[in-house]
């Protein structure tokens, strides 16, 4: 007697199992590719749409002079937008469990009020912006222990560090602006070529350098693999805890680049550098409905983040009180990420 | 056929433990270079304990592991990726968000020749060309994972192992996921890289795929190696017997009941566009069989009769009522049980004990306002007993149990309900062979205490074993009825694929 039945009847079973299933299979895919069109171009038709209204509502509002004044107030939030979006490649786009950076503002905040006591004590650039740039990285570094050593849920790890940056950026100025001002400083404020800041500058040239790594080069590649499917990474023989920690060493880095943007921008530190977190968030999440994969890719991060700028921008030409920005900002938050979230369960199912 | 050649992987005498369990207890695996050689085994043999280990995700408590002639203390996953063994996982290991060529190349991309970016072209046309070459398969270069069918996902993965020029290829159940034209597809294959002198590991359920590619087969039973034979003096049979210790002739206990008054009664049901006409009877102590291809109707005419789909015509009843209303939690209340198919995610839930999924359908039984933890345990400990769930405790996840005693909780759930009427979807799908006869077994059992049992299922030689009639649905009617000890796989399986209709329909 065979005890291996299913093997030898099965094979019409199986053709004829196929044949029902097979017009099936191919329906959902398209679905998904379809929705994923949609909420790219319903994007793309939303941000021309902004800059339709805006432009038509607001005299100066698409003059050269403003886009470079957009570009350059975008630049810190933008190099912060693309640390984030570095540490949620590598960590999964799961909004719980997975890569998120909530000390990134707070990073920044620490980082500039670093470099503005350096120079105030009588050091020299090179070394505040040292000195910014090792404390951002050495946040970075505990971020990293305290997720791949420790083992906690970056959510909440990130969450405990900002305060703790916080508290100590409150200690170091004594909660008041520590103020700088050097030649270098001013020229990163100033006015560039076609009468564009050089912050936008800097922030174009960053977006391209970090671009380049993430989007083109076999370190990036791993980077989405870790991220997206972990086991599949470990499989590949990627050490998925180091590029992790990585991510979050590259964060700390771009928040004290952040810092130093900071100083330059306000000439001094500033105490409000929590309040830069939402609009953060908001630009690293909403970068994804740029790509066409739906995953956060840092010229995404660049879009949205130009995208969060203009709406700022506009609402202040506008006369629009600086609150409702924040509800906008919340609101944008909830829409991408339902309808992300909703998108991926399409794909589970 | 193998040539005596030496060993490239060579396990002896290996230990592992996990905590208190011991997973593998002095288990040798030799594997002939060259050789296609098969490993089975029961779910907890230590299959895949004894995978991991060759695959340096667990280390070894005691025993020497040789690979190609050379000792090795501790193996890595990159260390075994560098001696040239790879892997093709039962889960595929794919990142669904890449496309074909990222997948393929993950870890080892070509760059633009001078720079230290990807050469995304490259990618793109060495995977054509392997996909091309070993499968005869073109993929959209486009297309993400993600929108892969399981056997398009299969194929890269393999492909994958397929680029790093492997010495070793291991394959953990590959054809789970297959239908069958693909599995044929995979065997040639397999074949093929063997003739180039690729070693081969096969492990799989089916021990028909075992007799047919293997050379040599390696059985595992509790953690040991019972025996390593040459596939050409032995049979699938044979292979089963040593994996479970059991005589096959016990496979399908049977025993004789004779059938008392009709319990189920079904008249000319009618599921517009599923199924027509259908009409059966159930008496208590019999097991009725129903089988059919996909499409049928034989899964919708389960679905029916537990009131999850509402028929269009026809009439039924139970135990002489004439009833039929679209409500399962009516059916439950009139003794009927459906124990489906995808037990993971209708018939048990994974996350709660043993004993809450076994009072989950009659808490009413054991709650007067507060549940009775008391009597729910001790119902219970006497289902465990009695269906013989292996399991830590009734405390236990039910997420923590195999296959088959997940199913057996699915089927305890119902006999906490005192059900009289069982309707079995599939109850063997998945579940390896001991279980399988202890499930056999237990619809025996069901069966001499007066219920009515319907086993729907589309392994015809189990129905016959097990059922004593048995009901073949083709295109939505029932074409014949057999008894099914006087009938053989042949006779049944011709009406189920319709071969008999065609021939009556080409003369």
């Amino acid at each position: 007697m065979l005890v291996d039945v299913p093997y030898i009847p099965a094979t019409a079973l199986e053709v004829e199992a196929q044949r029902a299933f097979e017009p099936a299979r191919t329906s959902p895919a398209f679905a998904r590719r379809l929705a994923a069109l949609a909420l790219r171009g319903g994007a793309l038709a939303v941000f021309l749409g902004v800059l339709i209204v805006f432009s038509v509502t607001a005299p100066f509002f698409l003059t050269v002079g403003n886009i470079g004044n957009v570009l350059g107030q975008s630049a810190i939030s933008g190099v912060l937008a693309i640390g984030l979006t570095i540490v949620i490649i590598a960590g999964g786009s799961n909004v719980v469990t997975g890569g998120i950076d909530l000390s990134l503002a707070a990073n920044m905040g620490l980082s500039a009020a670093v470099y503005a006591s350096l120079a105030q004590a009588g050091h020299g650039d090179g070394v505040a912006v040292l000195g910014a740039l090792v404390t951002g990285l050495a946040i970075g570094a505990v971020n990293a222990a305290a997720i791949t050593l420790a083992g906690i849920v970056p959510l909440l790890a990130t969450l405990a560090v900002m305060n703790v940056v916080a508290g100590l950026e409150l200690v170091l100025t004594q909660n008041t602006v520590v103020p700088a001002s050097s030649e270098f400083l001013s020229a990163l404020s100033a006015g560039g070529p076609l009468g564009i800041p050089v912050l936008a500058y800097i922030l174009l040239g960053f977006t391209l350098v970090v671009a380049a790594i993430v989007q083109y080069t076999p370190l990036g590649l791993r980077l989405y693999a870790v991220g997206a499917f972990p086991d599949a990474a470990r499989a590949a023989g990627l050490p998925v805890r180091s590029f992790v920690a990585g991510s979050f060493l590259a964060s700390g880095l771009c928040g004290g680049l952040a810092g130093i943007l900071s100083v330059s921008y306000l000439s001094g530190s500033t105490t409000g550098a929590g309040d830069m977190l939402l609009p953060v968030v908001v630009t690293a999440l909403l970068g994804t409905v740029f790509s066409r994969r739906l995953v956060p890719t840092i010229t995404g991060t660049l879009l949205s983040a130009l995208f969060v700028g203009f709406l700022v921008n506009g609402f202040q030409l506008l006369n629009i009180s600086s609150t409702l920005v924040s509800g906008v900002q919340g609101l944008l938050i909830l829409l991408v990420v339902s309808a992300t979230t909703l998108l991926g369960r399409k794909e589970n199912a | 056929m193998a040539e005596s050649g030496e060993a490239i992987i060579r396990l002896e005498n290996i230990v592992k433990r996990f905590g208190g369990a011991q997973a593998l207890s002095g288990a040798s695996l030799a594997v002939a270079r060259g050789s296609i050689h098969g490993l089975v085994g029961q779910n907890g043999a230590g299959k895949s304990t004894l995978i991991k280990l060759i695959a340096g995700l667990h280390r070894a408590d005691g025993g020497a592991v040789e690979i190609d002639g050379k000792s090795y203390d501790r193996l890595t996953p990159h260390l075994a990726e560098e001696l040239g063994i790879h892997f093709i996982h039962q889960d595929r290991l794919l990142v669904p968000t890449f496309t074909v060529g990222e997948a393929l190349f993950l870890g080892r991309e070509p760059r633009i020749p001078g720079t230290p970016f990807l050469d995304r072209a490259a990618m793109r046309r060495r995977s054509a060309e392997i996909l091309e070459r070993y499968f005869g398969v073109s993929l959209p270069h486009s297309a993400l994972i993600a929108e892969l069918s399981a056997a398009e996902k299969q194929i890269v993965q393999i492909t994958r192992a397929l680029i790093a020029d492997p010495k070793v290829l291991v394959f953990d159940e590959p054809t789970a996921a297959l239908v069958r034209r693909e599995a044929d597809l995979l065997f040639q294959l397999i074949r093929r890289l063997s003739a180039e002198g690729v070693t081969i590991l096969y492990i799989s359920h089916y021990l028909g795929e075992i007799v047919d590619l293997c050379d040599t087969v390696t059985v595992l039973r509790n953690g040991r190696d019972v025996a390593t034979l040459p596939v050409a003096e032995t049979s699938a049979a044979k292979i089963g017997a040593l994996m479970v210790n059991r005589d096959i002739g016990e496979l399908y206990p049977k025993s004789d009941v004779t059938p008392g008054e009709v319990i189920l009664q079904v008249d000319d049901l009618v599921l517009a566009g599923r199924y027509e006409a259908v009409s059966f009877s159930l008496r208590r102590g019999e097991v009725l069989g129903l089988t059919g291809l996909v499409g049928s109707g034989a899964k919708e005419v389960v679905r029916t009769r537990f009131g999850l789909d509402r028929p269009t015509g026809g009439t039924g009843s139970i135990k002489g009522e004439t009833v039929f209303s679209a409500d399962p939690a009516a059916a439950t209340e009139r003794r009927l049980a459906l124990v489906p198919e995808d037990r993971r995610s209708d018939g048990v839930a994974l996350d709660l004990s043993v004993t809450e999924n076994t009072t989950l359908a009659s808490l009413g039984r054991f709650s007067h306002g507060l549940i009775n933890r008391g009597a729910e345990r001790r119902q219970t400990e006497d289902l465990v007993q009695r269906l013989q769930i292996k399991t830590d405790g009734v405390d236990a996840l039910v997420k923590t149990l195999s296959g088959g005693n997940q199913q057996k909780v699915a089927i305890a759930k119902w006999l906490s309900r005192q059900s009289e009427i069982y309707l079995l979807d599939e109850p063997t799908v998945g579940v390896d062979i001991a279980a399988k006869v202890e499930i056999y077994r237990l619809i025996g059992e069901l069966a001499e205490r007066g219920a009515g049992v319907l086993v729907l299922s589309s392994d015809i030689e189990e129905l016959l074993g097990v059922t004593d009639r048995l009901l073949v649905l083709f295109r939505g009617r029932v074409t014949r009825q057999f008894i099914s000890s006087e009938t053989s796989p042949d006779q049944v399986l011709a009406d189920v694929t319709g071969a008999y209709e065609t021939l009556l329909h080409a003369g």
